[in-house]
């Protein structure tokens, strides 16, 4: 009965297991360990509508940022342009396959499973929690989310374009294609996304 | 008595996260009644693993330091560079703040983290006499930056993509490519899979109080 009253009102820290009592916390002001400065919790704010829009914003965003070239190359009268895949495919066939899945999964396959992942749960946060079904697809998301999002380096991707251009314009003339903007308001779409989306917060709606 | 010298754990009073979705458990549950992982107090194997995952990365990064990892050719001429000798053609060619970016990414932050995780590894098995605050502090940063040495492969993939005309001007990945490619994977699986809790599981020890 002890450990009862004991479990709704402590956290352990993840990093170094210590037992800390929970406060209540203003919003935007967060816990931290007071062993390891380890971040404990905070006051989730997470809009369900709000992440809706921006995954469906991203979604829409996803196709013309992987099927546009993202840099134009003109060079003796000719031009070449690039995609994302495209840049992962010119490795792969050079025999360097470890890098082109690489370069594959963490810029293309990554952020799209992301944005699928997060609109799935909102959808069924929406609709269909009730449903044991959707409930169990739910939980599964939430397992592989965080593998997801170590995964997705799309800021990464974002500073390797600027560098190959500084690189490369010493050579010849560079061009931003309309695939550059596209993925750089992929890219604004998915930090806000991430910063609405809180995963505490998503596990705590089936406790309800 | 023992409150005062030794904060309380949640291993002391049975409690544990769930390692997937942070629910707090009961050690003698098993499975977590949220989301039916299985839960236990400590992975006392990571150290283990993450140490096998490290020397890995650590032997890989001499294959990936010592070979060329991009060949150009220009006009017919053949230039093989390694990750060192590539920064220093930017130097030459006065981008700075390209091989500055390059150098941190590609060179500072893999053996950073090498020696970093190597270090936090050796302070849990041998008590150094290191504050463990600091080792903390340390971890997240070593875990939130290591992703950025992807970016010297993604410039390679765009540099490829777009440069190959043959002999008049081509640029190809050469064989460090693959083991930097596996230097970044195997430093951030033993980053991910080490139980950090272990570490401030050695209290007694009088260095390492806070
Ligand atoms: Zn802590």
């Amino acid at each position: 009965m002890k450990t009862e009253v004991l479990d709704k009102s402590i956290v352990l820290c993840r990093a170094c297991d210590l037992v800390v009592r929970k406060r209540a916390l203003p919003t935007g002001v967060r816990a931290l360990c007071p062993r390891c400065h380890t971040n404990l919790y905070d006051t989730p704010y997470c809009s369900i509508n709000g992440m809706l829009a921006l995954c469906i914003t991203a979604l829409v965003l996803y196709f013309p940022a992987n099927f546009f070239p993202v840099l134009e190359m003109h060079f003796l009268g000719s031009i070449r342009t690039t995609t994302i895949a495209g840049g992962a495919m010119a490795v792969a066939s050079q025999g360097y396959w470890v890098v082109g899945i690489a370069v594959l999964v963490a810029a293309v396959i990554a952020p799209g499973l992301l944005i699928l992942s997060i609109l799935t749960q909102v959808l069924i946060v929406k609709y269909r929690l009730k449903v044991p079904f959707f409930r169990n697809i739910y939980k599964k998301l939430l397992k592989q989310h965080s593998l997801l999002a170590q995964l997705s380096m799309l800021e990464i991707y974002m500073i390797s374009i600027f560098v190959s251009v500084f690189q490369l314009s010493d050579y010849t003339d560079l061009y931003f294609g309309i695939g550059t903007f596209c993925f750089t308001m992929l890219f604004i779409m998915v930090i806000f996304m991430q910063r609405e989306y809180d995963i505490e917060h998503m596990w705590s709606v089936l406790d309800e | 008595m023992s409150k005062l010298s030794r904060p309380p754990q949640g291993e002391s009073l049975g409690l544990t996260n769930c390692p997937t979705c942070k629910f707090l458990c009961h050690l003698e549950q098993g499975n977590c009644p949220r989301c039916g992982q299985a839960v236990q107090s400590r992975d006392r194997t990571s150290v283990q693993k993450s140490w096998a995952l490290l020397i890995t990365a650590a032997i890989l990064l001499f294959p990936a330091n010592l070979y060329p990892i991009t060949i150009m050719t220009s006009q017919g001429q053949v230039r093989q560079d390694t990750i060192f000798s590539g920064i220093n053609h930017l130097v030459h060619l006065d981008l700075l703040p390209i091989a500055i970016i390059l150098f941190t990414a590609s060179i500072l932050v893999p053996m950073l983290k090498i020696f970093g995780l190597a270090l936090y590894l050796t302070a849990i098995s041998y008590r150094l006499p290191i504050s463990k605050r600091t080792l903390m502090a340390g971890f997240h940063i070593i875990e939130w930056i290591g992703r950025w040495s992807m970016l010297d492969l993604f410039v390679i993939s765009i540099t490829a993509a777009l440069i190959n005309m043959g002999q008049i001007w081509d640029a190809k990945p050469a064989p460090a490519a693959t083991a930097f490619a596996l230097v970044i994977l195997l430093t951030q699986l033993a980053a991910k899979v080490l139980d950090t809790r272990l570490l401030w599981d050695r209290l007694e020890s009088k260095d390492d109080t806070n």
